[in-house]
């Protein structure tokens, strides 16, 4: 396969043309909203800008931001990597099942997946009813809005997200490697110490980076299975441009999110990788 | 020893057992709950009816908000196709500094917050006196469409595009866009329908953007979900959300089929 | 490439390591079969059996290749040796003792594998010191250790690189290193010298022979390169569809084939067909087409061929002399050259003799004079004919 690319290179030069329609599409759409935005944002010298770093309401939706996003990423990662290695070690048809499992929620729609929890989680709901039906609880608990609704719908939708970034540096570990590691005297812990562990976790930095970026731009699930109070910060450009309709504010927010979403992404790059080089 | 992995193995799918559940949960429990006797949404549902589906396709509203998202989806992904496909070929077999630069900024719609795109285009369709139509979403869905046709129609291509093909078609006589046509096309069409179906349930199921950019013929089906869901959740609200799952099982058929086809290529 | 090695012997006993680690090496050997390989059949699910009946046994120091194509089930016997795979029949034992219910980490055996499997996220000295970190032994003994390997294979000042920047054949010797630092019980080698070009290969053949001379470490190769196998091995043990079929020291197996998969695999043969017509001193008279009748040595396999059997007998190119005038042999045949190639050490003719063609490979003097076209004497000696056991080929 790889033989094929290289010659693929020296062969097939499509008209660059072909880069027009995506251009314009993401030029008019993208690129120009942004220029509005920043422009919104940096009016009168950056007044709206400093005036929504000075509100209470930013830093509100920024700790909720960030501390949901945490916590989403944490538990994202831990149980993703559980389901990567589980992908990985399994026989085919197992592993069709597998992945089948795990993508028939990522085709699903945020919105269906939230309806879903909601209704499994209002006081009438299933999980009550099973709590209940198990004595584990006298009474309905108060599962739905609430944080921890959040971070189980979250978790819950980011979840496919946190699977492939593992899985795919999984995959491209030497099966040999193992063999090799147990035939110089490890058992199979110390494989996955010495050796599994050190290559894959590239695999999950990458994935906790995506986790956490998709996380922090969440907007519907903290509306429908969120308090008030658990309100994030695209919850807050929405106030900001239906509620409030202050523009600038809105934009001068969405220049915030842009900027540390770069930073993160530059951040992530530039600190060193190990470990992915090598494998066949 | 067989033993002692075979021990491994079933912690290891034991401890996954709940985490898949928890995964499939909220898809198994929707049509259940679509096909309740009662008015108010409970599990388990009383009675067997499908009363909930004749009054979610009976109203007018939920209707017409049908109609239009499925007219969106269609507008989003005859665009994301085209972006779609056209930059994958584009960019495959090209080598050139900042080409993950590129590759990241069409990948972009997938990891920024969709309430940046839905701000600025906004703001962007108000100036053209284009908020309120359906075009409009169209076109944003569109954008949102392109990444996922990209990786769809970027794995066809290095899978099933054979250099060998190309060189003889070149060395035939071929020009450019011949070998587009009788070459890469053949290879890519999978990709672009596998990336299509899918990106017509990405636009299907899509809420922000719609929500910034609705006016008041122009509510998509999603939309009108998030006000009911906040409001009043009746089984109208599961009726419809099966809707959506039916989707959902689409798509994965799709890429299952998509990818068998490719294993066979 | 620095080929010659300084003889140094490895360090007696790296530091913390177990006091039943300490082998007797050399002459001073175990009196029993250091490796042994007893009647071991190897089956998947779907019924297939890869691996059939197969014993051997390796003496201490022995360099002992495991030889067949792809299929022969060469590298599963490997595989189950070390402990990766379970026999579904028969035992394997290391000194007497049953192996087959310890892992892999616990065989004491180091394994090199087809594509070296270093540990990419790891030094070339950190992987080398890998399995003594696995014994722990301390880290200035385990690093001291691990270089003093890595001087022996010539590589010690690639100790700080990582194993992509260095070539095929520098891989190759640090996987060698590697298995060889933890003074293993044997070293199993899985074809590791197939992705290296001829003369790279070569070269490492002679380069793990003599550290085997020196270590005196149990080697057990597989192979599909007769080559390979010949150069190297003490004994050859040809592999065919899971079984055994012949094994010896490799100028018996390459002279005196069993079967005629064997013998064909070994190289260029001539495979004559003729009809037993008496027995004379140890070998059987053979008629073979033409009339031409002449002595072959029988095969220890198969049954004495009666007055009258069919029989095959195989001649390897290089045992048929161009005879002179006069000259006399054993058996002697005539014929016309068809065609006449020059390879350099020795030029092959190809000559229509019996009926059919005959493959000669003669050295350059004798061969100087014969063209296309000419009449030729052609003979051989009897021990250069071997009858075939045509039985002995294991059935698919």
């Amino acid at each position: 396969m790889a033989a094929h690319t290289i010659r693929t290179f020296a062969v097939l030069r499509s008209p660059a043309w072909l880069l027009l329609p995506v251009g314009l599409l993401y030029g008019a759409l993208a690129l120009l909203p942004i220029g509005v935005i920043l422009r919104l944002g940096l009016t009168d010298g950056g007044a709206p800008l400093r005036s929504v770093l000075r509100s209470p309401l930013l830093l509100r939706a920024a700790e909720n931001t960030v501390v949901i996003s945490l916590l989403t990423t944490i538990f994202a990662v831990l149980l993703g990597a559980l389901l990567a290695v589980a992908v990985w070690r399994a026989g085919p048809a197992l592993r069709s099942l597998l992945w089948a499992c795990i993508l028939l929620p990522f085709w699903t729609g945020v919105l269906i997946k939230n309806f879903a929890w909601a209704s499994l989680l209002q006081d009438n709901g299933v999980v009550n009813a099973l709590l209940l039906g198990l004595g584990l609880t006298d009474h309905p608990l108060t599962l739905l809005h609430t944080r921890f609704a959040v971070i189980v719908g979250m978790v819950h939708y980011v979840l496919p997200y946190a699977v492939f970034p593992i899985f795919t540096a999984l995959r491209a570990i030497d099966p040999l490697l193992e063999r090799a590691a147990r035939s110089l005297g490890a058992a199979p812990r110390w494989v996955v110490w010495w050796v599994i562990l050190p290559l894959i976790v590239p695999g999950i930095s990458n994935a906790a980076l995506l986790v956490f970026i998709v996380s922090c731009g969440f907007f519907i699930t903290p509306v429908i299975l969120g308090a008030p109070s658990d309100m994030m910060i695209a919850n807050l450009i929405d106030y900001y441009v239906h509620d409030v309709v202050d523009f600038d504010a809105a934009g001068a927010l969405s220049l915030l999110i842009l900027a540390a979403i770069a930073g993160l992404i530059v951040a992530q790059q530039v600190l060193p990788r190990e470990g992915q080089h090598g494998a066949a | 020893m067989a033993r002692r992995d075979a021990v491994g193995r079933l912690a290891l799918y034991g401890a996954c057992a709940p985490v898949l559940a928890f995964l499939l949960l909220p898809s198994l429990v929707i049509v259940p709950m679509a096909l309740t006797k009662g008015q108010m949404i409970q599990f388990p549902p009383i009675w067997i009816s499908v009363h909930s589906f004749t009054d979610y396709l009976g109203d007018p509203q939920w209707f017409d908000s049908t109609v239009l998202s499925f007219q969106v989806a269609a507008l989003a992904v005859a665009i994301g196709c085209v972006t779609g496909s056209a930059a994958a070929v584009a960019l495959h077999g090209r080598r050139f500094p900042g080409k993950g630069l590129v590759t990241g900024a069409i990948m972009a719609p997938i990891v920024v917050p969709l309430v940046v795109f839905a701000l600025g285009g906004y703001l962007v369709f108000a100036r053209l006196h284009m908020v309120g139509g359906w075009v409009a979403i169209g076109l944003l869905h569109g954008m949102l469409v392109t990444p996922y046709v990209f990786i769809s129609v970027q794995t066809s291509l290095q899978a099933a595009l054979n250099p060998l093909l190309v060189r003889s078609a070149r060395s035939l006589g071929a020009g450019r866009l011949s070998v587009l046509r009788h070459v890469v096309w053949p290879a890519i069409r999978p990709g672009v329908l596998a990336g299509g179906v899918l990106g017509f349930a990405v636009s299907f199921d899509e809420v922000v953007v719609a929500l910034f950019l609705q006016g008041p013929q122009t509510v998509t089906l999603p939309v009108r979900m998030f006000t009911a869901i906040q409001f009043e959740l009746t089984p109208k609200v599961a009726a419809s959300a099966s809707l959506f799952l039916a989707l959902s099982v689409l798509v994965l058929l799709a890429q299952g089929v998509a990818m068998r086809r490719r294993g066979a290529a | 490439m620095n080929v010659a090695l300084p003889i140094v012997s490895l360090p007696a006993q790296a530091e913390g390591t177990p006091a039943d680690e300490v082998r007797p090496r050399g002459p001073v050997a175990d009196a029993r079969h250091h490796l042994e390989v007893d009647r071991v059949w190897k089956s998947y699910t779907s019924g297939v059996h890869v691996v059939r009946d197969v014993s051997f046994s390796l003496a201490q120091g022995e360099f002992l290749t495991l030889l067949g194509p792809s299929g022969s089930g060469k590298t599963s016997t490997l595989m189950m040796v070390a402990g990766f795979e379970a026999p579904s029949r028969g035992a394997i034992r290391v000194d007497g003792r049953d192996v087959a219910q310890l892992p892999p980490e616990r065989r004491n055996f180091g394994v090199v594998f087809q594509g070296y499997a270093l540990f990419p996220h790891m030094t070339v000295l950190e992987n080398v010191a890998f399995p003594l970190r696995m014994k722990s032994v301390g880290g200035a003994a385990r690093r001291r250790a691990a270089m003093d390997m890595l001087d022996k294979v010539g590589l010690a000042e690639f100790a700080a690189r990582r194993p992509r920047e260095l070539s095929g054949g520098q891989q190759q010797r640090v996987a060698l290193a590697r298995a060889l630092v933890f003074e293993p019980d044997a070293l199993l080698l899985d074809e590791p010298l197939g992705a290296l070009d001829r003369k790279l290969r070569e070269a490492l053949q002679i380069e793990i022979k003599q550290i085997q001379r020196r270590v005196g470490v149990s080697i057990l190769f597989v192979t599909h390169d007769q080559d390979e196998a010949m150069m190297m091995s003490d004994r050859v043990a040809v592999m065919q569809d899971g079984r055994i079929v012949q094994l010896g020291a490799p100028d018996e197996v390459y002279l005196h084939p069993e079967t005629p998969f064997v013998a064909g695999f070994l190289g260029e043969t001539n495979l004559l067909r003729g009809q037993c017509v008496g027995q004379q001193g140890g070998c059987a008279v053979v008629r073979f087409a033409d009339g031409v009748t002449g002595p072959a040595r029988l095969s220890r396999g198969g049954a004495r061929p009666g007055v009258g059997a069919a029989v095959l007998a195989s001649i390897r190119p290089e045992r048929i002399g161009l005879l002179a005038r006069d000259a006399a042999a054993d058996c002697v045949v005539e014929g016309v050259v068809a065609d006449r190639v020059f390879l350099g050490r020795h030029t092959r003719l190809v000559v229509q003799a019996l009926g059919r063609t005959l493959v000669v490979s003669a050295a350059e003097p004798p061969a100087a004079g014969v063209a296309r076209g000419a009449v030729v004497r052609l003979g051989w000696s009897r021990e250069d004919a071997q009858i075939l056991n045509e039985g002995g080929d294991a059935t698919g």
